[in-house]
């Protein structure tokens, strides 16, 4: 059976507006944010996701997880990037070094060495602050969206009625696979199985999450015939459907949506006109010329 | 009476079903899963269908709403005539606009994040005017008295709720048959029994119902007017209920112990149960216990609230309970898979926080309620042998292990076969026996019987409380009747508390307390409850059928 997000009613934006007004502001937010790496940029997206989030009503209790997890993996990839320089160089050319430290050992002629540049640096906190506003933004959407409305919010964004179904299925699915997930290591914890003790190469270790992967994928093959069958048995796609939940667009739904339409079309003709690309102050590329 | 309607050749009429000459075999199968059944069912009439796993009852009814041949492949003759017009060309919508299907588990059957979406997705999609709906809807949640559901999340609510919700999505529909594929499989015994009285309605204003179910005796207290007993894909009996207890086997078909009483008086008298060998002539030493445990999860929301509580060498636990009660939640503790949030829980001396699953798993084996779960491995024998391997056993007695377990749940001949391509209830029994093999000191076991045939599931029994190895076992059952033959302790947990605790004469005979706890008393029961001065302990029908009091 499919489980949903733990959503609850809030008194917050993204629930006081339609939420094809919230998507359709989301998408724009997500475009537009992409289109810079310009830090100073960056932090008015940034804003707005904080914002947003203070707003949410979303408490530190109930979405710790999520957010523990997204941060640990922006932070991750922040620091690998500043640490290896690598992905950054596609947006800057010259770096400017604060420090440099060798390894006292070579590897084949090869001397290992960290490099922290200006621009390394500067790359790894845009990069976190473009990420996190994205990340924020998009873990509110579970908590906020009512799931009865995820079909409907689909269709009212010109989907189809199959693909909008298809959807509100696909948006349930996530805490219905991490539910399943989590049974089928419960299951096998009791057989004496340690998933923390696996040990062997990569290649050894993907074979011995075997009892791990193998049921909760075969669930989900189960589980998603069960569904067909379920849909079918109740005359599914053989007419266009009759939505009983009904939407209303607002005026303060045309004022977010005209909002993000035009914070989009802003980032586009910045980024035509040249603004928008990576920066570092002069004032610290002075420094370590 | 005739074990079998042998009228092949059925006129059309308009009958609201009829079943000619029907035969399917699967595509990847090799014999036939239903062989030439032929019968007709008339408006208002209950037919049962009973038989044990795999004896083709749920290929008949996905042969009925249509699911064979449009979902599942495989060769098909025979006609299946809806009102006189065949449905073999009709769409799957058509088929379910007349025939409605509740499938075994109603977690597999919704759909709808809300309960007035579930109920109103198979009239959405016939594309009904949206206030039609709502009036249907309202209409279906009324008849089954669930309308204080109406705006509950699906995932929120109790097995039987759920069962309910399932119904209503059908009703809602108006279909004139309705297919109910063990509808009670994983009700408690009130809530059974509040979906019997509703079927019950339901084909007194009219309505054909199909019934497939285990729980026979469940069933026989609506008076169903038909029953069909099949057996290797074909029809052994159908007729009146009063033909089935002379033509079934008592021991294949769970029928009232009055008639089991009868019939087995004219047969040997059963070996008697050497419960746990093993633990009867030692210490009746504690082995797991709780201390003022209370568990909550995140949400918020209380479990279990100061549960206290010993598991002792030789006991035989039976721990009954409405849907939603917490007992899974309360298990769950013992193996350590659940932390108490406040108090503790010892397992052989040794608090559960301060050891991982799997080290408690040598001393307690847990048997999951689905099977699906935890089944993996490419054979039945390297399933079993996982959890021995985990705990590093030899590998000669794992051998030995393996071959044990397959023994007693009955499956030695599928010790090479993919566990994944076995039946359901056949899985059940791999992961009965998965845990057998770990030899643990603890048995514990959620539903174990569910999905079950009777037959099956008494062989099992028998042969686990008899097994030298375990010093306890305890299972959560909503079968009042397992509690009676096999239990010699009986825990009731409601609303995540313990509510009695004692030996099964003294929790059962309060019929007050068990109407509380959504328990219903079964014949066995009651007989045992008349004669218990008498017989000074609980028994089996057939025991029963040869006591003789001294």
């Amino acid at each position: 059976m499919l489980v949903s997000w733990k959503y609850r009613q809030r008194k917050s934006i993204i629930q006081w507006v339609d939420p094809r007004a919230w998507l359709t502001f989301y998408g724009c937010f997500l475009m537009s944010t992409l289109a810079f790496w310009d830090i100073r940029f960056l932090l008015f997206f940034f804003t707005i996701a904080l914002l947003v989030l203070f707003n949410s009503g979303v408490s530190w209790r109930e979405s710790r997880r999520a957010f523990l997890f997204i941060i640990g993996f922006i932070f991750f990839f922040a620091i690998l990037t500043f640490l290896t320089g690598r992905g950054g160089s596609e947006v800057y050319e010259v770096e400017h070094v604060i420090r440099e430290y060798k390894a006292p050992f070579s590897i084949l002629g090869w001397v290992p060495t960290l490099k922290i540049t200006v621009e390394r640096a500067f790359y790894a906190v845009s990069q976190f602050v473009r990420v996190g506003s994205i990340a924020i933004m998009t873990i509110l959407i579970p908590y906020s969206l009512n799931p009865a409305l995820y079909g409907i919010t689909f269709k009212g964004l010109g989907l189809s009625d199959k693909f909008a179904y298809a959807m509100d299925l696909t948006m349930r699915f996530i805490p219905t696979f991490a539910r399943d997930f989590q049974l089928t290591v419960d299951a096998q914890r009791a057989r004496g199985y340690e998933l923390e003790k696996l040990s062997g190469g990569i290649v050894e270790q993907v074979r011995k999450m075997g009892p791990i992967f193998v049921p909760v994928t075969i669930h989900a093959i189960i589980g998603s015939e069960d569904i067909i069958d379920a849909m079918d048995l109740r005359a599914f796609g053989v007419a266009p459907r009759t939505w009983i939940d009904v939407l209303e667009r607002h005026t303060r739904d045309r004022i977010l949506i005209a909002f993000g339409v035009i914070i989009l079309l802003t980032s586009i003709a910045l980024g035509i006109m040249g603004y928008g690309d990576f920066w570092v102050p002069d004032v610290l590329v002075k420094l370590f010329l | 009476m005739p074990l079998v309607d042998n009228n092949k050749n059925i006129m059309i009429s308009s009958s609201p079903l009829v079943v000619e000459n029907l035969s399917f075999r699967y595509r990847d199968r090799r014999g036939a899963a239903i062989h030439d059944i032929s019968f007709e069912a008339n408006p208002g009439e209950i037919l049962l269908i009973a038989g044990a796993s795999g004896c083709g009852k749920t290929t008949l009814v996905r042969s009925i709403n249509g699911l064979i041949p449009r979902s599942y492949k495989g060769e098909m003759s025979g006609r299946v005539l809806v009102f006189g017009e065949e449905t073999t060309s009709w769409k799957l919508s058509q088929i379910s606009q007349k025939i409605g299907t509740v499938l075994q588990d109603p977690e597999r059957q919704i759909l709808g994040t809300k309960v007035l979406n579930e109920v109103a997705f198979g009239l959405e999609n016939l594309t009904v005017p949206r206030e039609e709906i709502l009036e249907r809807v309202d209409e279906s949640l009324a008849f089954l008295n669930i309308s204080h559901l109406r705006e509950r999340e699906t995932f929120t609510l109790s097995g039987g709720e759920k069962q309910k919700v399932a119904l209503a999505g059908v009703l809602a529909m108006r279909p004139s048959v309705l297919l109910l594929d063990e509808p009670l499989a994983s009700l408690d015994p009130a809530s059974a029994q509040d979906t019997l009285d509703t079927v019950r309605f339901l084909a007194d204003q009219g309505m054909t119902v199909l019934m497939v179910e285990h729980r026979v005796e469940d069933v026989l207290r609506i008076n169903p007017e038909r029953v069909m007993f099949m057996s290797e894909g074909q029809i052994r009996y159908l007729g009146e209920l009063s033909g089935l207890s002379k033509v079934v086997n008592y021991r294949e078909v769970k029928l009232p112990a009055e008639d089991i009483i009868e019939r087995a008086k004219q047969d040997p008298a059963p070996a008697t149960l050497s419960i746990l060998p093993g633990a009867a002539d030692r210490s009746h030493e504690t082995l797991v216990k709780f201390e003022d445990v209370a568990f909550g999860y995140e949400s918020g929301l209380d479990v279990l609230h100061g549960i206290n509580l010993e598991i002792k060498r030789g006991d035989v636990i039976a721990v009954l309970g409405p849907n939603g009660a917490g007992k899974t939640t309360f298990v769950k503790h013992a193996i350590g898979l659940l932390k108490p949030k406040a108090g503790r829980v010892l397992v052989d001396g040794r608090d559960t926080k301060e050891a991982s699953v799997a080290q408690i798993a040598s001393t307690l084996g847990y048997v999951f309620q689905s099977p699906s779960h935890m089944l993996f491995a490419p054979t039945v024998h390297d399933e079993l042998a996982f959890g021995p391997k985990n705990l590093h056993h030899p590998s000669e007695k794992i051998e030995q292990e393996v071959k044990e377990s397959l023994t007693i749940v009955n499956l030695s001949d599928k010790e090479q076969d993919p566990p994944l391509a076995l039946s359901f209830g056949q899985q059940k029994r791999v992961s009965i026996a998965a845990i057998l093999a770990m030899q643990s000191r603890i048995l514990v076991m959620d539903e174990p019987t569910a999905g079950q045939d009777y037959q099956n599931y008494m062989n099992f029994m028998n042969s686990i409380v008899q097994m030298p190895s375990f010093d306890a076992i305890l299972f959560i059952t909503h079968d009042v009747d397992l509690a009676v033959i096999y239990a010699n302790r009986v825990l009731m947990v409601n609303d995540g508390r313990l509510v009695a605790d004692g030996k099964p004469h003294e929790v059962l005979h309060d019929f007050e307390q068990l109407k509380a706890n959504r328990l219903v008393p079964t014949s066995l029961l009651d007989i045992n409850l008349k004669r218990y001065a008498e017989t000074g302990r609980f028994m089996r029908a057939e025991a029963l059928a040869h006591f003789q009091s001294l």
